[in-house]
């Protein structure tokens, strides 16, 4: 694109180092209001996010409008002259990268009646169990991403994704199931209006818990309600160097039970997450967080990296095309002595309500539980009504008794169910 | 050419605007500056139900070019099966409030300096963390229809927030204090803000956790503002009840509270939830949506008030280039009679909880959980020992009979809310209330 050129170029007259981040795409939804389509919608969207870096500051900007370039790389260079300088080597330049298919699917059309027919297959599914849909949306989009920096790189990417969630009722009883994927066969509409009827219906008939402590078995999307908001920044270079982790001093030592590993695998084949460089430019590659339950190390981008003297992990991501980069993960998976969890007697929990109120430097938490089972033999039996489950993210690392032989990949979170012992319930 | 596509009706709304952000991490300015949107989002309403264009960067047309637009947005609403009715309601546009200060106009440089002294204060002994953001939105709203309506505002909301993290033996606390105005520029005269942050922090450390069960709990009116929010702001959106995914569905006349319970949302109040025209065109409307103790109304969407009744439309809120959804905006339970004595006395033993962390609910289980900063406990009328990580969670239809007294001090709170996958500016407030039963979580043992 000539008019990213032009901006290098107009840009390095006046400061050391200029970066593009350029995606435009497109994506198409229709909605379930419960059982009709109600909505279809169609977007076109473009951002676009410019970074300076002159003598160590960092200026930024970005705008939905790239015709808009001279007047955003002018906010960028105005907002660098107020940022604290700090120690900067530069910005990548061309690197040999590992070859990492592309998460594309190629087959996959933006078009509306595509969405309706996955809502369609979804409905089917939802037949399985009497409980009411009361909505549900399918979404495909498909994005192009462009990096280019004043050292040299060059480099695009492309993105397709699906998703797709159904909502339903039973008395006063409610089933929610979703699925997402960057490629079409790797969804399945069906089995999520099962699940979602599935829940609804077989939760309706609820009997009280009273407190106490219990064996739990957290659904891989309980787990990751907890993990995501909670553990996962926690491993951030940025949030360590800042005093706001409480993993900061425990370097080598051991933050979770021996048969725990976690990691980031940006090559993992067939992950939606899978990139070969980082949203900054820097080559990516896997990195061991925990190995057998001790703490081997944080991630990084540039500006942490250079500023604390350490390398970036190339865990530089962006939340949207016009977005900053910040400390992320590509492919994030939880890992190690896999086993059967549901042999004994446990209270299986499938979703939490209020996970997001967890505290997010303690990780004590006090939650809802939803979708709460009995479990014997690795079959459902009482459903649960009602109860609060309090504990601490990082507390429980150290008593998973288990952990699924199956993960479930929940956006860029790849996770098992995890058994967990005397665990504080508090009944109604 | 609208009569040959069947188009019924359509409407535009086209924001364009400035954010600006300043982020001070331990003394050091991390990022500052300013960025752009211009987004519209396009609805056509054309045989059955919607075809909604979202178009980033919008120019605005007319003649042929507009009517391709239409004519996109007519296809897409061609896979839709549900026959969308319009309720009628009144049109129309309050006076944005004019600001005290306008931040616009205040340099960059100054606000970064006036947020440096916020973050500053916050710095004292066993304080490991400070930061401080800026946040600045300037929205340039234009708003037309089929029917002619057509309505043009700016709105500009700013504010800050501040933390203090303390740090011990491996134990992290936070304190956090935030100000957000549609009233002006809010980074002067705050002296002292930041040092609360730290005060709340270190204090945290000594803080215990308190032990779940049924307990007699004074909730302040910020925490007490959120519970009006997520016990029955969310349950009386139209288009839940649409779905037939909220308990509050088919229960107008039902008494759910006490005589001296009335919660109101009212988006004409010039607090930070304040519209002053809704997302599609309607004024905005106060609507008691539980008055007396009695479910009075629901919150509605044109859509929502045809489909269902029992409600004003004017509820219809929308983030920049997303279609509009039923929201709420200032939602609040009524003062009362109460002074804060005879609430603390009257709870004699119990549970002071102070400052929210957020909340969830869900409506089609009449479930919701929400959580407070921290809290002391009250022994004999007084707060003694304080607690931290205590959430409150239970029953729509049951939880609000307990509250037994409401204050005679109503406070708003400004935060924002996220339904589906749109965040928009809120307030939430309350008087001081005592909750009789509240279900109390906490991992403490004794």
């Amino acid at each position: 694109m000539d008019w990213i050129e032009q901006l290098i170029r107009e840009g390095t007259k006046t400061v050391d180092e200029v970066e593009v981040y350029y995606g435009e795409g497109t994506s198409v939804s229709a909605e379930l209001k419960k059982k009709s389509v109600h909505l279809a919608t169609n977007s076109v969207d473009c951002g676009l996010g410019i970074r300076i870096i002159h003598k160590g500051r960092i200026g930024s900007s970005n705008t939905s409008n790239p015709g808009q370039w001279r007047e955003c790389l002018a906010a960028a260079i105005a907002s660098a002259k107020l940022a604290t300088p700090q120690p900067w080597e530069g910005l990548p330049a061309p690197a040999l990268l590992t070859d990492v298919p592309e998460s594309f699917d190629s087959s996959m059309k933006i078009e509306p009646e595509c969405a309706r027919d996955l809502l369609s297959r979804m409905l089917e599914g939802a037949e399985a169990h009497p409980a009411e849909v009361t909505s549900g949306s399918a979404g495909l989009s498909r994005v192009e991403v462009t990096l280019a920096n004043s050292n040299g790189i060059r480099y695009t990417d492309r993105h397709t994704d699906v998703s797709l969630s159904l909502e339903a009722i039973h008395k006063q009883s409610t089933g929610y199931e979703f699925d997402s994927a960057w490629s079409l066969s790797m969804v399945d509409p069906v089995a999520v209006g099962e699940r979602a009827t599935f829940f609804a219906h077989s939760s309706a008939e609820g009997k009280e818990i009273a407190t106490g402590e219990y064996d739990l078995l957290l659904s891989p999307l309980a787990y990751a309600e907890l993990l995501g908001g909670v553990f996962v920044p926690a491993l951030s270079g940025r949030s360590v160097h800042a005093k706001r982790s409480r993993l900061g001093d425990f370097l080598g030592k051991s933050v979770a039970c021996e048969q725990v590993s976690m990691y980031d695998d940006p090559h993992r084949p067939g992950s939606g997450g899978s990139v070969a460089w980082d949203a900054e430019g820097t080559p990516t590659r896997r990195t061991d967080f925990i190995k057998d339950g001790v703490l081997q190390c944080f991630a990084y981008d540039l500006k942490t990296a250079y500023r604390y003297g350490k390398a970036s992990t190339g865990s530089a991501v962006r939340g949207g095309s016009g977005g900053l980069p910040s400390i992320g993960h590509h492919n994030f998976v939880v890992d190690g002595v896999r086993s059967t969890v549901d042999d004994t007697r446990v209270l299986y929990v499938h979703t939490l309500v209020g996970a997001h109120t967890a505290n997010p430097l303690s990780g004590d938490f006090s939650v809802e539980l939803s979708n709460a089972f009995w479990m014997e033999n690795g079959e459902f039996t009482t459903s649960v009504r009602s109860a609060m489950y309090s504990g601490n993210v990082f507390d429980l690392h150290h008593g998973i008794a288990g952990m699924s032989k199956k993960s479930r990949t929940l956006g860029s979170l790849i996770l098992p169910s995890i058994k967990i012992n005397k665990q504080h319930i508090i009944g109604k | 050419m609208r009569a040959m596509s069947g188009i019924s009706y359509y409407d535009l709304r086209h924001v364009t605007g400035e954010t600006t952000h300043i982020d001070i991490d331990n003394s050091v300015v991390e990022s500052a500056g300013t960025s752009f949107v211009n987004v519209a989002v396009l609805r056509v309403l054309s045989g059955h139900g919607w075809g909604v264009l979202q178009i980033d960067n919008y120019t605005p047309c007319t003649g042929t070019k507009f009517e391709e637009l239409l004519e996109r947005a007519g296809r897409l609403s061609s896979i839709t099966e549900e026959k969308v009715v319009l309720g009628d309601a009144p049109h129309g546009i309050l006076p944005v409030p004019p600001v005290k200060e306008d931040p616009c106009q205040v340099p960059l440089e100054e606000k970064s300096d006036l947020l440096a002294a916020i973050e500053k204060g916050a710095r004292s002994p066993g304080i490991v963390n400070t930061r401080a953001n800026y946040i600045e939105r300037v929205e340039h709203v234009h708003f037309s229809d089929s029917s002619g309506n057509e309505y043009t505002y700016r709105m500009t909301r700013s504010g800050f927030n501040v933390l203090a993290v303390a740090s011990r033996n491996g134990d992290l606390q936070m304190g956090y204090e935030r100000e957000h105005s549609i009233h002006g520029f809010n980074l002067r005269h705050q002296g002292g803000i930041g040092e609360k942050a730290a005060e709340t922090a270190i204090a945290l450390l000594d803080a215990s956790a308190p032990k779940g069960g049924k307990l007699r709990a004074v909730l302040d009116p910020e925490l007490a503002g959120v519970f009006a929010h997520e016990a029955v702001g969310h349950a009386s959106e139209g288009d839940l009840i649409h779905e037939g995914n909220s308990v509050l569905k088919g229960r107008i006349g039902e008494k759910i509270g006490n005589e001296i319970l009335t919660i109101v949302d009212d988006p004409g109040l010039c607090e930070f939830g304040f519209d002053p025209v809704d997302a599609e065109g309607v004024a905005p409307i106060r609507t008691e949506i539980v008055r007396k103790g009695m479910i009075h109304a629901f919150l509605h969407s044109r859509e929502s008030l045809a489909s269902v009744g029992d409600g004003c439309a004017g509820h219809a809120r929308a983030m920049p280039g997303e279609p509009p959804l039923v929201r709420m905006s200032n939602t609040f339970i009524e003062a009362g009679d109460a002074t804060e004595e005879e609430i603390f006395a009257e709870c004699k033993n119990g549970i002071f909880l102070k400052g929210s962390r957020g909340g969830q609910v869900d409506p089609g289980r009449g479930v919701f959980q929400f959580n407070a900063e921290y809290g002391y406990l009250i022994e004999n009328g007084e707060c003694t020992r304080m607690v931290r990580d205590v959430s409150l969670s239970g029953d729509i239809l049951s939880t609000l009979h307990g509250i037994v007294l409401c204050g005679n001090k109503r406070v708003m709170s400004p935060g924002y809310c996220g339904k589906g996958g749109q965040s928009v500016p809120v307030s939430d407030g309350a008087p001081h209330i005592l909750l009789n039963d509240a279900v109390v979580g906490g991992s403490g043992l004794d």
